[in-house]
């Protein structure tokens, strides 16, 4: 190596300054200024003196009762949970398949230009920011109760979460494979196809079965509003204070939740 | 036949990374770009089939003006190029004939290279070039669990499913040990004398450029400084191009260099 005249080179200063100080403080005040409230924070502590004794009556009932679940349930929740399971397979199956397209245009190193990458990011924070909830209202109102409601809120709300969650995965792809496609005269399609969705697909499945457990569990709101699924009958157990049957769908909704991270667990260890 | 006429690449920004170069490369010749990193090696390279189109001036390929070319015509002349990356750019969680089968995509429509239904014709095309490489035997592997210098071979291969008449190197052994250095540009002597592909290389070891270059140009802050047979380029012309004296680290070594040389 050539030696450096002059001796040793001054050290640069240390470029931009640290954020911990200026973020802190601010996470400060926000926590203090949420805290002034009769329900929050102080007005919590002066709450506690009479919501424990509540808890206290009817706690240990309560919680008895969820820890017996009521097996004779059982039969009555088959119907309504496998509709909720037909809701979510359709719902995912529409949602990650209209979300794949979706997210590659709503990413810098797939979409063919700037207008329609914005358009789609536009569109997409639009959708995402409607809660289920509000789009399962909206659709009982315009089709009248059932599943079919509870099925067009959960695509809705896949395209929002997938989309966005790949075409972040997609902006972090390697580069490298997109130039040696373009240098062989591959067009757009065949570039994404081949250079760049199998780099992203064992994401893309992940994310579609998480995608999957989240509408499996939004069933029990939506039955809430009308939109069908185990979601009705759990609401109605609730309204009577049936704990141990309520705790019947609770286990059901566990163990499907945990069978599909099981696959999702299996599928991903063959695709990465 | 290449021809750059009065091109120059001046990149936003205002860095110059061509300027003003007039070149011509005939069919057959295996051309070898000698120059510091910065001195618009991979530009040049980029330029001849307009992943980086001159701003100025132009460049010709086989009668195409990269400059003036459509979307359309631009694809299919960069279909009879191929090109090899330093960094190899695979796809590396796919099969290595996915990766050479993307050579074939100018030809497969969009439909059947969506589903991957790839005409047995191509899949042969693709599996010679793995055959002229040496590394058929690796087919259906995954592209992560080859070496180095086989994730190399499987680029070449790539750039020969294309069946090119023209080859880009960009530093193509910068990334390997110097045997497999050897090896990799022996691979890309014999293709372009078998086949009669022209083939342009940056290389920055001088002995390597020497060895393999028929012809060797030197760049310097992206202009023309040399341009000569290889077998001519002496110290001096590498001193000449490279603007200071020479050092250990301009050589890759003669240890790995193979007995039979030119």
């Amino acid at each position: 190596m050539t030696g450096h005249a002059g001796g040793v080179a001054a050290r640069p200063p240390k470029p931009g300054r640290s954020l911990v100080l200026p973020v802190g403080t601010f996470l400060f005040l926000v926590l203090t200024w949420a805290s002034i409230s009769e329900e929050f924070g102080i007005g919590l502590v002066s709450r506690l003196s009479t919501s424990v004794p509540i808890f206290l009556a009817r706690g240990p009932e309560t919680l008895a009762a969820l820890l017996r679940p009521n097996w004779g349930f059982l039969p009555q929740t088959v119907e309504p949970m496998l509709e909720t399971f037909r809701m979510a397979v359709i719902a995912s199956v529409i949602g990650c398949g209209v979300a794949l397209p979706v997210a590659f245009l709503a990413s810098r190193v797939t979409a063919p230009n700037l207008a329609i990458f914005l358009a789609d990011r536009g569109i997409l924070s639009v959708v995402r920011a409607i809660p289920d909830f509000l789009y399962a209202l909206v659709f009982v109102f315009a089709v009248g109760i059932g599943p079919l409601p509870g099925i067009a809120a959960l695509i809705l709300f896949n395209i929002g979460v997938v989309a966005k969650l790949q075409s972040e995965t997609v902006d972090g792809v390697d580069v490298g494979p997109i130039e040696a496609a373009r240098a062989s005269g591959a067009g757009r399609l065949q570039t994404i196809r081949w250079a760049v969705l199998p780099q992203v697909l064992p994401h893309y499945v992940a994310y579609s079965l998480y995608t999957f457990e989240l509408n499996i569990r939004a069933s029990t709101v939506l039955g809430i509003v009308g939109a069908g699924g185990i979601g009705r009958l759990l609401f109605r157990e609730y309204k009577f204070f049936n704990w141990s049957n309520v705790s019947v769908i609770v286990v059901e909704l566990f163990l499907f939740v945990f069978v599909i991270e099981l696959v999702s667990i299996i599928l991903r260890r063959r695709l990465v | 036949m290449i021809r750059f006429e009065n091109a120059s690449v001046t990149y936003r920004g205002g860095v110059h990374a061509l300027k003003d170069l007039t070149l011509e490369i005939p069919d057959g010749q295996m051309m070898v770009i000698v120059g510091l990193s910065g001195a618009g090696k991979s530009t040049l390279i980029r330029a001849i089939n307009g992943l980086v189109p001159p701003t100025e001036g132009d460049v010709i390929v086989d009668g195409i003006s990269v400059r003036k070319a459509s979307a359309k015509q631009l694809r299919v002349l960069r279909s009879r190029i191929g090109m090899i990356f330093q960094t190899f750019n695979l796809v590396k969680r796919t099969s290595v004939l996915n990766n050479v089968l993307m050579g074939r995509l100018h030809t497969t429509g969009t439909v059947r290279s969506l589903l991957g239904w790839y005409k047995p014709a191509d899949v042969e095309i693709a599996m010679q070039a793995l055959e002229r490489v040496d590394i058929v035997e690796k087919a259906y592997a995954r592209a992560s669990n080859l070496s180095g210098g086989q994730q190399q071979r499987v680029g070449i291969a790539r750039a020969l499913a294309q069946e090119p008449s023209i080859l880009l190197a960009d530093e193509p052994v910068a990334s390997l040990d110097p045997p497999t250095s050897h090896v990799i540009m022996r691979d890309l002597q014999r293709i372009n004398r078998e086949l009669g592909i022209t083939t342009v290389v940056n290389l920055h070891f001088l002995d390597l450029a020497k060895l393999y270059g028929e012809r060797i140009i030197g760049l310097r802050a992206g202009e023309l400084v040399y341009d000569g047979p290889g077998a001519q380029a002496d110290e001096h012309v590498f001193r000449d191009i490279y603007g200071r004296s020479l050092s250990a680290a301009d050589v890759m070594g003669e240890d790995a260099a193979p007995a039979v040389a030119l």
